[in-house]
């Protein structure tokens, strides 16, 4: 094995050069004589030249696709950044000091010259974020000190913009160390309206939302940018003019309770995490105007604040801009030429841009007036880009290993062949007294030249294919790739194809060529290639593990369990090890079945007169080593195939259903505040300017209790899902969702697997199980089931005679003086965290598990709620009125929460809520002694004053039922993307109208909509998303495209997966068609003999061709048959080894809460059928050819050889 | 009558055109009688299996005419009729012309033997005659008498590879009469054998010759000894046939027989 490093020192090419003198003067002479050897017997070149070709392919596409995959990464991640470095003082500026300068002539100037390094092509001075002044490591706390210039209030005078919205300008900044989470401003330079920083800039912009303008225009008109949620929020549009818009910057920044109000000239504010102190002082513009909305950009590098304000410094006057630099507000955001950013390499790149920040570190600006730091900003993105690649990248080796070893395998047939061939011409070379190095050297030099050509071919195709891969969405889907791939491969990597495909040939020639050499010595003894027995026991050992693999995943997929094999280690084991044991001893196992495949075909054909007269000719056929072969190299092939096009098949639809499930139609809308369906759709149509059709759907809930007195909650399937929501079978019980939902229609409801088994219910299979059935009303399963809502009213007794009005007209009076009617909805486990909800009237709504932390709820009404799981932590619930029944609060969430002078009327007792940080309702701070055990205030809060009324009220229950029939168990509802579905029930519009009532289903009202919209492709529906979502009616929309493609390029599996199954898949088919027509045409010349006796003794042409046909398709059939069953194997066996990458990179993605699409396989028959049509078609076709040609071949020198 | 009539027989290998043309058959006139057993015998690359190849329809001649008997259900059927004559007329035709020459007309043997290595003898037999078009059964049958004429009846179920060179070329000639076919060509039937061997094949010629039905043999040989237990030696040289008996064959009392 230390061969090879040997290969690559210089004193063995010089002694090979000293030895081989006249060698090389030969060269050109020994060049032709093999190049034209290799041309004339070309079957042995073909197969020699298929398996180099192959393995330097797929080796050199692997490693290339490895760079791309890289490429791609760091260029869809750099998208996402404006400034790809900065420059910022060498110390923050401080009066006194030199090594800086506040004026704005100079600083521009330093502009100018930094661009004059090739690296960089544009470079504009920013007010904003202040300096770090060090690199951001772990234990430097420069990042926390460094603060944006933080948004403080816009005012208008259009009353019809909600500027005034409570949290507008709080934003949380991800990606970074806590600072302040307020949302920042950037004052750009003149450059930034122009070249590459406007191009960058103007990206985001949205459609039909304002442009990036030139300076001029931004400067003349006093233009801002806002982001999308900003807009969204405030309701602001495109042309708004605004009076006055306020930032602070920082003035001083110092430790926790270092700095007090005294040494502050503006307020002081602490930061997140380490209540740092941040003096920030204001400043404003006037009448600026709105000149585009912007689609918020994924946060990236924390270096500079993610998505701010942006409008130009040119507005501030002179001394504001002075001040900001005064205060290190200021910075020099530089681009880099990207195309010179070489991306051949992660770790390339780094280095470069390492070069470029040492030697920016070292620059000066004004004659060494003033010193600079340089951030690299992108190679900070390019840190974390390594580690996800890193890991990418050994699944995607790992996946091609079958295609590798099949390469492979080809290329040491095709030398094995090759020498079998040339027997004879080495033994008459021998008689006339070759020696055997002489021969040795004219058989190596032979492969060395058609390898090295394979080689070379294989290597430029590999560069082709990779961009048409990485660009692959989904198994054989291309949509053309928004960045731009230029895959080199390192020279390191070059020679390791080399070595790998080029070496191991004349490697493996020469250990066979010697063997070879050796036995035609022997030749007088008739010694006999003693290939081996071959070792039928570690064959079936491989297969009997693999198949276990195999087995055990089924057992898995279907049952949910451990499957067969319960130890975790052996299992884990086997799902990595088991497929390819799999592989490699099904297909050797299987390919001595496939030899017989004539025997079998003849079983059934010998007496039809297709066969009766030659069949005597197939009779103990298939024995020899070269029809094994061709069986094994079928089998391999094939099982590939299967593999490729069920697991990508497989894949792409997991994409589409994880999208459906996310999405549940084309648009998930939510609404800011409740409407009804006719609203949501009359709205949407006016949103979009085309003409579209709109069908909006909700899906309520409503908590029931079962006969047995089990609570449950069930989700209520509207009529209309069938057309609105994108079904599919793992959804529902039974596989036809036409039935299903009739069923449900017809009066019948579906539990979650949890629920039924807490409901006694008889428990079908989950999806993939034999036993997922929709129960049809005969059968012993499907039983009626009573379910009770009980409807609570409150109702006053002993009323006071002083009283000034009745319960009715008390809540009539309160209810009339709220802001927001939210009454009556269902707004179980949605999010309403920091949003304003002073004065909502959230009566007979159910708000279970619902997250309303950091909203203000001042002096809202919470009559007859549910409120089971509910987060109000860091909510504002001053002076909120509670009237609820015990059975509805449970679990809630009042940490840090504000509830001084909250009011309950009616006894109510939280169970274990958590209090901690919170004012509780009597005005005092939550401590461990009092935990707010006062309970809820009992004085009436200052807007029920005037409705005291001293009564004692009783709770009134109403129960309606309603008795449904049970159809089995669900898994989810597009578009409800929980794995909670587990608990839940599903029931039917007539069973919920008979609960509580049509007056109230009638005018349903719900924020969240899936909506279904007819007219619009996919582009168009993303953008109608975006307008949506930018409406100040709505909070948000989301698309299906867009869930679909983050589903492809970062979930899923994984960003290519899908492209290295289309690859394999072709590779595959290719391999199968190329190693056909080669090793057929090399079985048939070891038959030409045979064939030619057969014409001597009088066989016709047409005899002969049926009896080779035959022979060789049965062959190829049957194997290719057998191919696929064991790729069917395969892709199960596979299956447990993409289950666990999945599961890593769910625990990445975060998104474990949901529920999961199972990996059902697909059998894409139609691929594999078109697969195999096409290798028979190729078969057959050179089957023809090649048997025409043994016919035409001189039959009296063949009959008299040897 | 005459079985076979060679008349005027040219063949040629290489081109014209680069100066490498060879002329080896150059009006070869030959004639055999039902029943003859004839050894063709001439010097090194005289063209005898050449010669050999075109009359058994592997080769095509340049020029000339082939007139072949046809035995038309000979006594197939054991009826006691007599079969139909007519006349095979070839020589010129490529080899995918005249199957059915090699089926009905002509039996093959060859030095090499060339037998289907991976079948039995019966099914090598049998194979040639379902392939002439015979049913199974009676191809079978056919087989078995067959081998039996040829003293292989004990071994009928024996693979090719089971049987030593003599028996091997006892099948192939059990496989070339099988069929009933009027003319064997063998070309140095005898060459890979040994002594005892070569004898038995040369019995088993003559037997075949004198039955009651009898067939003709055009055997190539080398050996003067095998040649002189023929009927009548034919002697190829310079193209043309020289001499049509072993005395002329061997230049002896050339004059003295004129």
């Amino acid at each position: 094995m230390m061969k090879i490093p040997f290969f690559l020192t210089a004193n063995w090419w010089i002694s090979l050069f000293n030895r081989n003198k006249m060698k090389v003067r030969d060269l050109p002479d020994n060049l032709r004589i093999a190049a034209l050897t290799s041309w004339r017997d070309k079957e042995r070149g073909l197969a020699v030249f298929a398996g180099v070709f192959l393995a330097s392919l797929v080796i050199t596409l692997v490693l290339i696709y490895g760079v791309g995959l890289s490429q791609a990464f760091l260029e869809e991640s750099i998208e996402q950044t404006v400034f790809d470095s900065k420059i910022e003082f060498k110390s923050a500026p401080e009066q006194g000091t030199t090594g800086w300068t506040n004026d704005t002539a100079i600083l521009q100037q330093m502009c100018d010259e930094v661009i004059l390094r090739d690296e960089f092509n544009d470079c504009t001075l920013v007010l904003g974020k202040s300096g770090l002044h060090s690199e951001i490591s772990w234990g430097n706390d420069a990042a926390f000190y460094a603060s944006p210039l933080f948004m403080e209030g816009i005012k208008s005078s259009n009353t019809d913009r909600k500027w005034e919205t409570k949290d507008l300008w709080d934003y949380e900044y991800t990606t970074g160390p806590p600072v302040v989470n307020i949302r920042a401003i950037s004052f750009l330079g003149p450059e930034a309206f122009d070249g590459v920083l406007a191009e960058r800039l103007s990206k985001n912009i949205i459609y039909e939302m304002g442009e990036w303008k030139t300076h001029e225009e931004v400067d003349n008109q006093r233009g801002i940018y806002i982001p999308l949620d900003i807009a969204s929020a405030a309701g602001a549009e495109v042309g708004d003019k605004l009076d006055t818009l306020t930032f602070t910057y920082t003035y001083e920044r110092s430790l926790p309770g270092a700095m007090e109000d005294e040494d502050c000239p503006g307020e002081i504010i602490e930061g997140e995490e380490y209540r740092l102190m941040y003096c920030q002082v204001k400043m404003s513009l006037q009448n600026v105007t709105i000149l585009g909305i912007y689609e918020p950009w994924p946060q990236g590098n924390p270096v500079l604040a993610a998505n701010p304000i942006y409008t130009t410094w040119t507005l501030l006057s002179e001394e504001q801009q002075i001040t900001l630099i005064d205060k290190d507000h200021v910075y020099l955001g530089i681009t880099v030429d990207r195309s010179l950013l070489p991306t051949s390499s992660i770790s390339a790149a780094e280095d470069w841009l390492n070069v470029i920040s040492n030697d920016m570190q070292k620059e000066t600006y004004d004659n060494g007036n003033v010193k600079i730091f340089y951030v690299d900003i992108i190679s900070g993105t390019i840190l974390w880009l390594e580690f996800v690649l890193g890991f990418v990248q050994v699944f995607d080796y790992i996946l091609m290993i079958p295609v590798v070893i099949l390469s492979l395998y080809l290329l040491i047939y095709g030398l094995e062949l090759s020498l079998e061939q040339r027997r004879r011409e080495i033994s008459i070379h021998r008689s006339i007294g070759a020696t055997a190095d002489k021969l040795k050297g004219m058989v190596l030099f032979e492969l060395f030249v058609i390898s090295s050509v394979a080689w070379v071919a294989g290597y430029i195709l590999a560069f082709f294919a990779v961009p048409i891969i990485l660009s692959s969405v989904g198994f054989m889907q291309f949509e053309s790739l928004d960045v731009d791939i230029n895959p080199v491969l390192s020279l390191g990597a070059t020679i390791f194809t080399i070595l790998a495909t080029l070496g191991l040939a004349l490697l493996f020639g020469r250990t066979r060529t010697k063997a070879f050499l050796e036995m035609e010595i022997d030749e007088g003894v008739k010694k006999t290639a003693q290939s081996g027995k071959p070792k039928t026991w570690l064959h079936v050992l491989m297969l009997f593990v693999g198949t276990l693999g195999a087995i055990d995943t089924y057992q898995e997929l279907t049952t949910g369990g451990t499957g067969i094999i319960s130890n975790w280690f052996l299992g884990g084991l086997i799902n990595i090890f088991g497929p390819f044991m799999l592989w490699i001893g099904g297909a050797l196992l299987l390919s001595r079945l496939g030899a017989y495949g004539p025997k079998i075909m003849l079983f059934f054909f010998k007496r039809t007169p297709l066969l009766s007269d030659v069949k005597r000719g197939l009779q103990n056929t298939g024995s020899s080593e070269s029809t094994t072969r061709l069986s094994l190299i079928m089998i391999l092939t094939l099982s590939i195939v299967t593999l490729a096009a069920v697991q990508g098949y497989t894949g792409s639809l997991v994409d589409e259903r994880t999208a459906d499930l996310q999405i549940g139609s084309d648009i998930k809308i939510y609404s800011t505040e409740p409407m009804t369906s006719r609203e949501i759709e009359e709205t949407i149509v006016n949103i979009s300017s085309m003409d579209i059709t709109v069908n909006a759907l909700t899906i309520p809930m409503i908590p029931l209790e079962s006969e047995d007195g089990t609570d449950v909650n069930a989700y209520v399937l509207m009529n209309g899902s069938e057309d609105i929501l994108k079904w599919f079978p793992q959804a529902i019980p039974g596989k036809d969702i036409t039935e299903a939902i009739s069923a449900y229609e017809n009066g019948g409801f579906s539990a979650g697997s949890d629920m039924a088994f807490s409901l006694d219910l008889e428990g079908s299979g989950r999806f993939g199980d034999s036993d997922d059935k929709l129960y049809k009303a005969s059968d012993k399963e499907s039983e009626v089931v009573n379910f009770t809502w009980e409807k609570t009213d409150y109702v006053d007794t002993n009323l006071d005679p002083n009283a000034t009005m009745s319960l009715e007209q008390a809540f009539a009076y309160y209810t009339n003086i709220m802001n927001r009617n939210w009454s009556n909805i269902d707004l179980s486990n949605q999010d309403l965290s920091n949003r304003n909800f002073s004065r909502t009237d959230f009566s007979n709504t159910n708000l279970s598990g619902v997250n309303f932390a950091n909203s203000n709820l001042n002096e809202s009404l919470f009559f007859n709620v549910n409120l089971r799981n509910a987060n109000f932590s860091g909510a504002d619930l001053t002076n909120t009125i509670f009237v609820t029944t015990s059975q509805n609060i449970a679990n809630i969430d009042f940490t840090n929460a504000n509830l001084s002078g909250a009011y309950s009327y009616y006894d109510t007792n939280f169970t274990s809520p958590k209090f901690d940080g919170a004012i509780c309702p009597d005005g005092t701070a939550q401590n461990e002694i009092n935990n707010c055990n006062s309970g809820f205030s009992e004085n009436p809060t200052p807007l029920l004053e005037p409705v005291f009324f001293p009564a004692s009220v009783e709770v009134q229950i109403t129960p309606y039922q309603t008795s449904i029939r049970y159809i089995g168990i669900h898994e989810f509802i597009p578009g409800i993307a929980t794995n909670e579905m587990n608990n839940y029930l599903i029931i039917n519009e007539q069973a919920y109208r008979e609960l509580v009532g049509n007056q109230f289903v009638n005018n349903l009202r719900a924020t969240t909509w899936i909506v279904d919209i007819d007219g619009l492709n996919n582009e168009e529906l993303q953008v109608l998303a975006l307008l949506i979502a930018a409406d100040s009616r709505f909070e948000g929309a989301d698309d299906w495209e867009t869930s679909h493609e983050n589903v492809e390029r970062n979930g899923g599996i994984i960003f290519g997966t899908q492209g290295l199954f289309t690859l394999q898949y072709i590779v595959a088919s290719a391999a199968a068609i190329a190693s056909a027509f080669v090793f057929l045409s090399l079985v048939l010349n070891q038959k030409k003999k045979e064939l030619a006796i057969l014409q001597a003794i009088g066989a016709s042409p047409n005899q002969i061709i049926r009896l080779v046909l035959f022979e060789i398709l049965s062959i190829v059939f049957f194997s290719m048959f057998l191919g696929i069953i064991l790729g069917m194997g395969l892709s199960l066996a596979f299956n447990g080894f993409f289950n666990i990458f999945g599961f890593l990179f769910q625990l990445f993605s975060g998104t474990g809460e949901e529920a999961v699409i199972s990996r059902i396989l697909q059998w894409p028959w139609w691929v594999i059928t078109q697969v195999t049509v096409g290798v028979m078609t190729v078969v057959v076709i050179a089957l023809v050819l090649t048997t025409r040609r043994a016919l035409r071949a001189d039959l009296a020198v063949v009959l008299k050889g040897e | 009558m005459q079985l076979l009539e060679v008349k005027n027989l040219e063949k040629g290998f290489g081109s014209k055109t680069f100066n490498t043309r060879i002329e080896v058959l150059k009006g070869v006139n030959l004639a055999i009688k039902k029943g003859e057993l004839v050894a063709l015998m001439g010097p090194s690359g005289c063209g005898k299996s050449t010669l050999l190849n075109i009359i058994g329809g592997l080769l095509p001649a340049d020029s000339g005419k082939i007139e072949l008997e046809e035995k038309l259900n000979n006594n197939l059927d054991g009826d006691g009729k007599n079969g139909n004559s007519n006349k095979f007329i070839y020589g010129t035709k490529k080899p995918n012309k005249v199957v059915n020459v090699r089926r009905k007309g002509i039996g093959w043997i060859f030095q090499d033997f060339h037998l289907i290595e991976h079948l039995t003898a019966l099914d090598n037999v049998a194979m040639a005659l379902e392939i002439s078009g015979f049913e199974q059964s009676e191809a079978e049958e056919k087989a078995k008498t067959a081998l039996t004429t040829v003293g292989l009846g004990d071994r009928i179920n024996f693979g090719a590879e089971q049987l030593s060179g003599g028996q091997r070329q006892r099948v192939a000639v059990a496989r070339a009469i099988a069929g009933s076919r009027p003319l064997l060509l063998a070309d140095e039937p005898t060459g890979n054998l040994d002594a005892e061997s070569g004898s038995d094949i040369m019995k088993l010629f003559k037997i075949l010759t004198k039955s009651s039905n009898p067939i003709s043999v055009l055997m190539v040989t080398h050996d003067p000894n095998l040649a002189s237990q023929a009927d009548r030696m034919l002697l190829l040289k310079d193209g043309v046939v020289a001499a049509s008996d072993i005395k002329s064959a061997w230049g002896l009392d050339k004059k003295g027989e004129k």
